[in-house]
């Protein structure tokens, strides 16, 4: 039964309802949308879904042709390249004021356990989601090269993460660095287990306690002088990781200099990349 | 036929409600359907009714609206009809009163429904002469206290009929609540065909989905959880569904290291594309009054190992056809039962199958089959003499030989009935 349908009371009114999309995902990053809007398509006008960055003035129009049922279809494939960030999706009728498209439903299965092969040097990610008002919003991720995070398992004062880098290789002088947020000149470097693409880094939290506050984790595939790439989670279908993906923190008793007892404990950004939070406890 | 559902609120999200849009959706394909919300406090209701089914509600409850009656000193006074046992009888008052007496004195409908037991009470009580009145129990008679029932007890042998959702419940009331003349019936729930492509079966998934709440009983499943990660490290488990358990159960997957293979998601919806990511399904309640997810799951292709607990689950699956019942409470039984699935995927395969094929029954289309000859022998009862049936019967002897078929019969008596009742 489709939800959040403003409906139709008869015996008052009859509210105008919303356009809404079912999106399918492929597996390789594609999107095709489904529009259905009683009464909204008129085929003498070219009518398009549109996507608007929330942060920025770019914009994405796909043509939508009508299919079976009189619904409009758009796809989205993956070789479209959608800046990281929210796109807000409307559905725009010549020249009349673009309409926010509500969640019809997403069938995102093929997005699971998603395992691209990174031939094309990059990872596009593209997960379509309800937004806190109950509309459609795409959220998207492209990373050239990316190193994504897989199981993370904490044992004692220290977490382990494994994962696997898309784009770039893993050379002899790879490894890994914890950044701190609020004191950008604070780096602890880390040794990285390699196999192949896949990598192993143990993190030893005692490092991280001279500064509390969050530790953004970085990949150094090619060393140094190569480029950083940053750790996250992008590859399934859960647009926003933080709650889901979720860690316990360790005690890391009362460092050295400190006053405070102090814990550590990983966790996923907004943006779904990997950080480590060292703050007191209460 | 024109036919009427009562409910307490049209506009909100919850099993009865989508439950009763479902039926009425399905019921407005033939018939004239309506469903009156005694309260409302939104514009627009969360599931959507089929263009043909009319809401509507009594009192309005919509703050800032120029309709706003939740000020009005009637409704500040408790109400009279409406039985205090009932768990909903703070939201209950003199105007409710008034408002259902007016709406179920005046009903132009042929079949009344009452979708929980305070509105079957109303329904029963203050129904004008004539139409059937069908009251449904969406829970259980055990889930009421011993006060609502002695209050049941004396005004449900004026309903023509009681619909339960398992046969477990109607025995319950035939066996004690005594209820002389009045039809005691199971009709299940409808659960529709899913909106996606069932699951394949290539997910290495099992999922959960219902409240977080104590009868839910997942911190049986996460502990079940544990022992399936040892023998299969390469399964996972989510759990869809919000609610107060949701900290305990974080500590304990954390507790177990479990946070690589259990997943607490939040509230789905809708939730079929997500059954459709598993490949099992898994219910470890201590009681389900129904078992709305199980059919759901299996809708979407999902075996589901559930709990036998009362009442729903042992009517719904058939053990180790489409699915897999296990003792309630026992955390090794659970495992054991997830471990069958995922160890055999030819047996997964067939069950899935299976789930899919026996899962049809539930149907909207086959509900409300099942209601539509529930009406039919109601009114046909009435020819061999039932308490309101007398009046009909006698009536509809005039002409129902001139006609066959169940219909047929059942529209003449309605329609003699009609015309010899006042409006």
């Amino acid at each position: 039964m489709t939800v959040a349908l403003p409906h139709a009371d008869h015996t008052d009114r009859e509210p105008t309802v919303p356009p809404t999309a079912d999106c399918v995902a492929d597996s390789a990053g594609g999107l095709t949308f489904d529009v259905r809007e009683p009464g909204g398509h008129r085929p003498e006008v070219p009518s398009h879904l549109l996507l608007r960055l929330r942060s920025g003035d770019d914009e994405v129009r796909l043509p939508l042709t009508p299919v079976a049922e009189g619904r409009l279809r758009a796809v989205l494939p993956s070789s479209v390249g959608l800046p990281e960030g929210r796109w807000d999706s409307f559905v725009e009728h010549g020249d009349r004021t673009p309409r926010r498209l509500m969640p019809g439903v997403n069938d995102l299965r093929s997005l699971v356990d998603r395992a691209p092969s990174g031939a094309r040097g990059h990872v596009a990610v593209r997960i379509p989601y309800a937004t806190k008002h109950g509309n459609l919003t795409v959220r998207a991720w492209h990373r050239a090269p990316h190193a994504e995070a897989g199981e993370l398992t904490v044992c004692g004062h220290e977490l382990t993460v494994r994962g696997r880098v898309y784009g770039i290789a893993l050379g002899p002088a790879a490894h890994a660095e914890a950044r701190s947020r609020r004191e950008p000149s604070l780096v602890h470097h880390g040794e990285l287990d390699t196999r192949g693409p896949e990598f192993v880094w143990t993190i030893d939290y005692r490092a991280l306690a001279e500064q509390d506050g969050p530790w953004d984790l970085w990949l150094r595939p090619a060393g140094s002088t190569g480029p950083s790439v940053r750790l996250a989670r992008l590859l399934d279908d859960v647009a926003e990781k933080k709650q889901i993906f979720s860690y316990p923190a360790s005690r890391l008793g009362r460092p050295e200099g400190s006053a405070a007892l102090l814990e550590a404990g990983p966790y996923y950004t907004g943006d779904n990349d990997l950080a480590i939070r060292v703050q007191a406890v209460d | 036929m024109h036919i009427s559902f009562l409910i307490h609120n049209a506009y909100g999200i919850g099993g009865t409600i989508r439950t009763t849009y479902n039926l009425a959706n399905t019921l407005a394909e033939q018939h004239d359907v309506e469903i009156v919300s005694v309260h409302r406090h939104r514009d627009a209701p969360v599931f959507t009714p089929s263009a043909r089914v009319r809401v509507r509600h009594l009192v309005d409850l919509r703050k800032g609206t120029a309709g706003y009656e939740g000020d009005s000193a009637a409704h500040r006074r408790p109400a009279r009809h409406f039985p205090s046992a009932e768990g909903r009888f703070d939201q209950y008052s003199e105007l409710t009163d008034h408002r259902l007496a007016d709406h179920l004195a005046s009903t132009e409908a042929d079949v009344v429904i009452g979708t929980r037991p305070g509105l079957n009470v109303h329904l029963a009580r203050q129904t004008r002469r004539g139409p059937l009145r069908i009251g449904q129990e969406h829970l259980t008679l055990d889930s009421h206290s011993r006060a609502l029932r002695a209050q049941l007890r004396a005004v449900y042998p004026r309903l023509d009929a009681l619909t339960t959702t398992t046969e477990a419940d109607a025995a319950a009331y035939r066996g004690r609540m005594r209820l002389p003349g009045v039809r005691i019936q199971a009709v299940p729930n409808p659960v529709p065909e899913p909106g996606v492509a069932p699951a394949d079966g290539s997910g290495k998934w099992v999922v959960a989905a219902g409240r977080l709440a104590p009868v839910k009983r997942y911190d049986l499943l996460v502990r079940a959880f544990d022992q399936v990660r040892r023998e299969r490290p390469d399964w996972r488990l989510r759990i869809y569904g919000g609610g107060a358990q949701k900290d305990r159960l974080r500590t304990l997957i954390d507790e177990l290291g479990l946070y690589n293979h259990v997943f607490l998601m939040g509230p789905a919806h809708p939730i079929d594309p997500e059954w459709a990511k598993g490949s099992v399904a898994a219910v470890t309640s201590s009681l389900e009054s129904f078992g709305m997810t199980i059919v759901e799951a299996m809708r979407c292709g999902l075996p589901v190992v559930s709990t036998n607990c009362p009442h729903g689950p042992g009517e719904i699956i058939d053990n180790g056809v489409d699915g897999r019942l296990v003792p309630v409470g026992d955390v090794r039984a659970i495992s054991r039962g997830l471990l069958e699935l995922i160890n055999d995927d030819p047996l997964r395969e067939r069950m899935s199958h299976a789930a899919l094929a026996d899962s049809r029954r539930f149907d909207p289309s086959r509900i409300a089959e099942r209601y539509e000859s529930l009406f039919h022998d109601l009114t046909a009862a009435g020819r061999s003499g039932t308490r309101l049936g007398r009046m009909r019967g006698s009536l509809h002897r005039a002409r129902g030989t001139l006609l066959g078929g169940a219909y047929a019969a059942h529209d003449a008596g309605r329609t003699a009935l009609n015309r010899r009742l006042p409006r």
